[in-house]
């Protein structure tokens, strides 16, 4: 059988991508925000994953205002790395995975998520970058991904507690597909950040720290958090977290926490990364 | 229960946050054109046709003039004031060559010096800029 066996939580900042693309990240500025993802690319060369299931958002890119899908899932067997308006990220094509994909959505769709299903899709920096930052630079990407797609950008974005409702529903859908896979969920996006207007620029290191702290063990507090907090404290663009919520959702009621790492800044934003298991029951 | 669910209450929060403009639903349709607008230019030869004549190009669209005006200023708060977002308006200073970190510096009034000085100390503090009606 199919099994999650880790959570993995990510920014996902382009200036990240441009960074590793063009060979800056020994530089004193890049230094520290990569550094931290050093035990986690010798630590995924050792799990070896099958299948990441990836939580991001589209910034703009495959979808415009013409339709604006709360969840999506897209079941393609590949997706080009999308233009964002200076030409694709010189990264390799991702590999998907068809059959674990559509099990997932018709289970998810039975288990009462309305999926939007996807067969063709660019995907930006928001799905590129972590995998940069997971992998490094190789010819091919070492394993097959599962995009999943949150609207973050109109409001009302979905609760917190309906992305961890929905990660639950991934991790059952999971369990029930035949083949044995080794199976990651990483959410991506964050931290504090603010894009936009006066106040642009927002960083608070406080309410990001105790953010990463209440992703592990048993408390579910972070799903209750209300869109106008993470407003408030994390900045306009900070409502990314939530999707960090599917992928804490489906790995159950307790987990361990493997790695952490947050750095200021990378361009206009908080850089935080997580690594999670699944405590045995 | 994750907050409100009256979505009355839930819009009338988002008017108190300092020097923020959420994209609600009112914001998505009032700069529907100016976003697709903006989304034209993810292509190679509508960034041409635009570097070639701004005003045409922008003729080409219904927008309000103050749209197009605000536009042809590269006035971004204004432009998300009148319905743009960030990640389209993004296509149009991504076009003038600028980053993320140039573009969102004008957005605070600080210069690019002061803004990446502030971001590299740390970014901007919380303090003060949560609520305008409680002042925490």
């Amino acid at each position: 059988m199919a099994r999650i066996t880790a959570g993995v939580a990510s920014s996902h900042i382009p200036a990240l991508g441009y960074a590793s693309d063009f060979d800056k990240t020994s530089e004193p500025y890049w230094t520290p925000a990569f550094a931290g993802y050093e035990w986690t690319r010798a630590w995924e060369a050792e799990q070896k994953p099958d299948v990441v299931i990836l939580v991001f958002n589209d910034h703009a890119s495959a979808f415009d205002m013409n339709i604006i899908p709360t969840f999506a899932i897209a079941c393609a067997e590949e997706f080009q790395p999308a233009d964002e308006g200076w030409g694709p990220r010189p990264v390799p094509v991702v590999k998907g995975h068809p059959d674990l994909a559509w099990h997932i959505a018709q289970s998810c769709i039975l288990d009462e998520f309305d999926m939007t299903i996807i067969n063709e899709m660019p995907v930006d920096h928001g799905l590129t970058v972590p995998l940069s930052m997971m992998f490094g630079k190789p010819a091919a990407w070492p394993c097959r991904v599962i995009p999943i797609a949150v609207n973050v950008v109109t409001y009302p974005p979905p609760s917190g507690n309906r992305c961890w409702m929905l990660g639950e529903a991934i991790a059952k859908a999971v369990a029930s597909f035949p083949e044995d896979l080794n199976v990651q969920i990483w959410g991506t996006g964050g931290m504090s950040h603010q894009l936009q207007g006066p106040r642009a620029g927002l960083i608070n290191k406080a309410w990001d720290n105790a953010f990463i702290d209440k992703l592990e063990g048993d408390t579910q507090e972070l799903r209750y958090i209300p869109h106008i907090e993470y407003l408030r404290e994390a900045g306009s663009e900070g409502i990314e977290l939530v999707m960090w919520l599917i992928m804490r959702g489906a790995l159950g009621k307790t987990t361990r926490m493997l790695h952490r790492h947050y750095h200021v800044p990378a361009s206009n934003t908080a850089v935080g990364h997580v690594v999670l298991q699944p405590e045995q029951e | 229960m994750t907050g409100s669910t009256d979505i009355h209450d839930y819009l009338a929060q988002f008017d108190d946050i300092p020097g923020t403009r959420v994209f609600t639903a009112k914001r998505a349709r009032q700069g529907f054109h100016l976003n697709q607008f903006a989304m034209s230019l993810m292509k190679a030869e509508n960034r041409e046709r635009w570097k070639a004549d701004e005003r045409a190009y922008l003729d080409a669209w219904p927008m309000s003039e103050e749209q197009k005006q605000a536009v042809l200023d590269r006035d971004y708060n204004r432009l998300l004031d009148l319905g743009g977002n960030i990640y389209f308006v993004a296509k149009l200073f991504s076009t003038d060559g600028l980053s993320f970190l140039q573009a969102v510096s004008t957005m605070s009034g600080m210069t690019l010096e002061d803004y990446s000085a502030m971001m590299v100390a740390g970014g901007r503090s919380p303090e003060g800029q949560r609520s305008i009606k409680d002042k925490y």
